[in-house]
């Protein structure tokens, strides 16, 4: 059929028209139904937008005073972090190796594979709530909740750096009658750290981020102190802790981002 | 038989080293690549096995170690007690105690790159130290003082603490048979230790193998046929996966031209850039 | 032995040092945790009590997912909020990105300050964003979406700008020589180049603002997040966890068709 017409410059431009046209129409029509959805209202925002911006006049100047206060929820927020990435990227490895073709069989494989992704679908917050509900408030449930939303993320990382090792490299340390965890401590491990470590040092850029929305629904720390200070209508104090947020959040990048430079530069080999 | 018989027998086992019997590989479609290989290796030989692209030569290593798993027939090895072990049916602990003997040089090295020179010789060893503290210590002063002596009499030890990554061909080539002499094997196998390097260095390798093979029979393939007569104690040629020649270390041009057909005046090639001016 | 092992080099040295960094560690760690308050071992101790829970939420209440069209409409809710979010804060991401671009640029000076109101944007806390935009037009869906859309920018803003800069010279070179304005260039020769990765990472903030929408949803009132968290806080476990297992489900579904949509489309535009 299709070698029967011959290709012409306007019959391309025709069909790439109409290409273009059908998925315009398609993606119109889902934002429509979405915005119906949603209830989006031009109007709201029209009306509300002034107000939004009159109100950044009420959280300004910052309140000072409250910087003490704060500065003990701000650590808490990055020994959170810290905790729940060091404990995750742990959990992570063992889940990372088990998803590993080159190491696990493969049902294990298959079966973490699984468990990872089922992980990465569920948001940290929805665990936070579970476990918030077994265990009650406080920053430990948020320790807990960031160190298990690592796994999906961490453990598929891992996973796919462990599968791009080398196998002859692997079978080499098997031919002087290593076990297999012997293969992977020697083998492994060493091959995958710069790897490990750059991604769990941006893993802990995305808690510090994280731990913010947490702290809000109970798990403590600055992000707590910043929705607590809204909902009581402290304005001037929620700057001060969205300042202190915002420098958070900064240097855990600048951090992350160095420390990566660096490794990467050093993982060439 | 008789009870001497019977002795004889088992002395004579015993000097084989290596005994390969009829060892078969077909692919999982079920083509052939090994049809029946037989041989014995003893004491003292150099054993260097030649044949052209194809020809089975390096699966046939991979069944010495238990690597690869032959279709049918057996691979038979005496270790230093001069147990006997069945390479073809070993698993698990049996199968890891009789590689501790089997020293391997790869066709790439096969190092852990990101690891030191040092650390990748102590690796040579992992089958033999207790698992539990290979795990959670690691190595000893002593075992680094012999890995270190070990470098030394390869003339890498200035190397010693460099990721293995950044070395050169020949200097990772060292240090991969540094790594088979520290773990002081029975018996050496080396899957082409002197491919893609330079004529000098492919010649240095030759020569530090030669006096090891006193020590351990070295069982090597290669695609150099005059660095293998030159060395070797014996040829074994393959083709199409049968053993076509077994002997002495003497192939006359016209045996070399029926091994390699076409191949040949490719590897001359290679050969007269080998040659030093 | 004619060579002998520096004392650095050690294995028992090394270890030793290891060894110290790692009690340097877990002292840090451990006081910190004793300021805190904090008592990692009362997850072990505590367990029993994520068991109880798990026996109460078992099994889930599926039914709640069709007795009321109130939930179904947060599900549609959420996909809803992720995909406008992507949508408007994409289409200003690539506009920004275009004036940010160093080449596309309309003036330095132009591009400086973008890049800078991004790079600012890009570090302000989702919750912030939501919590204005929630006082601007009131609790629902729409400021969750607006809040996804300004995410949206901070994120891909940048990105966008970096693969506009990243664009092969000698295109745009070639159509300039003919003559074409810079508008057209940017038709012709940048638009072209840089589509396929607009349209990669377009499908990349989705799936990711689809999580972020659920979470939103917890503060925002809107979408499944509120859901789930309102069947919590009213103790209707099972009705809970059949709204996480449809969750989970259909963020794998959702990432698994974005998937396929994106390998055909970038298919397509390869072929092109």
């Amino acid at each position: 059929m299709k070698q029967d017409t011959p290709w012409t410059y306007s019959g391309y431009r025709r069909r790439q028209t109409l290409r273009i046209w059908t998925i315009a129409l398609v993606i119109g029509f889902c934002a429509y139904w979405a915005g119906v959805s949603c209830k989006v209202d031009v109007d709201a925002l029209r009306t509300g937008l002034p107000k939004g911006i009159d109100f950044l006049g009420y959280l300004f100047p910052p309140d000072w005073t409250a910087f003490a206060d704060m500065a003990m929820p701000a650590l808490e927020t990055i020994l959170l972090a810290f905790l729940a990435t060091i404990f995750g990227a742990f959990l992570s490895l063992f889940f990372g190796l088990a998803a590993a073709s080159n190491i696990a069989p493969r049902w294990l494989r298959n079966l973490s594979r699984f468990l990872l992704a089922t992980e990465r679908s569920l948001p940290e917050i929805v665990i936070l709530l579970l476990l918030i509900s077994a265990l009650g408030l406080g920053p430990f449930p948020g320790v807990i909740a960031m160190a298990f939303g690592c796994i999906g993320m961490l453990g598929r990382l891992f996973s796919d750096a462990i599968e791009e090792i080398n196998p002859a490299t692997l079978e080499s340390i098997e031919s002087v009658g290593a076990r297999r965890w012997q293969v992977i401590t020697y083998g492994v491990l060493p091959q995958v750290l710069p790897s490990l470590l750059a991604n769990t040092i941006f893993r802990f850029e995305v808690n510090i981020r994280l731990s913010v929305l947490l702290g809000a629904v109970g798990a403590g720390g600055i992000g707590f102190q910043l929705y607590y200070s809204f909902q009581t209508l402290q304005y001037q104090r929620a700057t001060t802790a969205i300042l202190i947020t915002l420098l958070l959040v900064f240097v855990s990048e600048r951090l992350s981002d160095y420390v990566r430079k660096k490794l990467t530069l050093d993982a060439r080999l | 038989m008789g009870a001497n018989t019977a002795r004889l027998l088992s002395f004579q086992i015993l000097a084989r080293m290596i005994d390969v019997r009829q060892i078969t590989k077909s692919t999982k479609e079920g083509v052939p690549i090994l049809k029946g290989i037989s041989f014995t290796v003893t004491k003292g030989e150099f054993v260097g096995i030649l044949g052209p692209s194809g020809a089975g030569k390096t699966l046939t290593m991979r069944c010495l170690n238990g690597l690869t798993r032959p279709t049918s027939g057996e691979v038979l090895f005496t270790d230093h007690e001069h147990n006997l072990v069945n390479l073809t049916h070993a698993r698990g602990r049996e199968l890891r105690k009789a590689r501790r003997q089997i020293g391997v040089i790869f066709q790439g090295f096969n190092l852990v790159k990101r690891l030191s020179a040092i650390d990748n010789v102590m690796i040579g060893q992992l089958g033999r130290i207790n698992l539990l503290r290979s795990l959670v210590y690691g190595f000893t002063d002593d075992e680094a003082r012999q890995a270190l002596a070990v470098l030394e009499h390869l003339n890498v030890a200035h190397l010693a603490h460099r990721p293995v990554g950044s070395l050169s061909g020949g200097e990772q080539q060292r240090v991969a048979i540094a790594r088979a002499i520290y773990q002081q094997p029975a018996v050496m196998l080396a899957d082409e230790p002197i491919a893609n390097l330079d004529p000098t260095n492919a010649r240095k390798i030759m020569q530090i193998l030669t006096p090891l093979a006193k020590e351990m029979p070295i069982i090597g393939v290669f695609h150099q046929p005059d660095l293998v007569m030159e060395f070797c104690t014996r040829i074994i040629a393959l083709k199409e996966g049968v053993v076509v020649r077994d002997g002495d270390s003497k192939m006359t041009r016209s045996e070399l031209v029926d091994l390699y057909g076409a191949e040949l005046s490719e590897i001359e090639a290679s050969q007269r850039i080998l040659q030093p001016a | 032995m004619n060579v002998s092992l520096d004392k650095q080099y050690l294995p028992s040295e090394r270890y030793k040092r290891h060894a110290a960094y790692l009690a340097v560690l877990a002292v840090v760690i451990i006081g910190l945790c004793s300021y805190f308050k904090f008592e990692p071992l009362l997850f072990i101790s505590d367990f029993h009590y994520m068991a109880d829970l798990v026996v109460e939420m078992t099994p889930p209440n599926f039914e709640v997912l069709w007795r009321k069209e109130k939930i179904f409409a947060s599900i549609l809710q959420t996909l809803s909020m992720a995909f406008l979010g992507t949508l408007a804060g994409g289409a200003v991401a690539m506009g920004l990105a275009f004036l940010a671009a160093r080449n596309t640029t309309p003036h330095p000076a132009v591009g400086a300050v973008i890049r800078t109101l991004l790079a600012i944007e890009r570090v302000i806390p989702s919750l912030v964003i939501l919590l204005l935009f929630l006082i601007a037009v009131g609790l629902g869906p729409f400021a969750g979406m607006l809040s996804l859309a300004v995410g949206t920018i901070g994120m891909f803003g940048k990105l966008f700008a970096n693969a506009i800069e990243g664009a092969e010279k000698e295109p745009i070179d070639a159509v300039h020589s003919v003559g074409a304005s810079k508008l057209q260039v940017i038709r012709y020769a940048v638009i072209p180049q840089v589509l396929p990765s607009f349209i990669a990472n377009l499908f990349y903030a989705f799936d990711i603002n689809l999580r972020a929408a659920i979470g939103l949803g917890v503060f925002g009132g809107a979408g499944v997040g509120y859901e789930i968290s309102m069947a919590m806080r009213l103790v209707r476990y099972r009705d809970a966890l059949a709204l996480i297992c449809f969750t989970i489900l259909l963020v794998f579904a959702v990432e698994k068709l974005s998937d396929w949509l994106r390998s055909r489309a970038l298919g397509q535009d390869l072929l092109k």
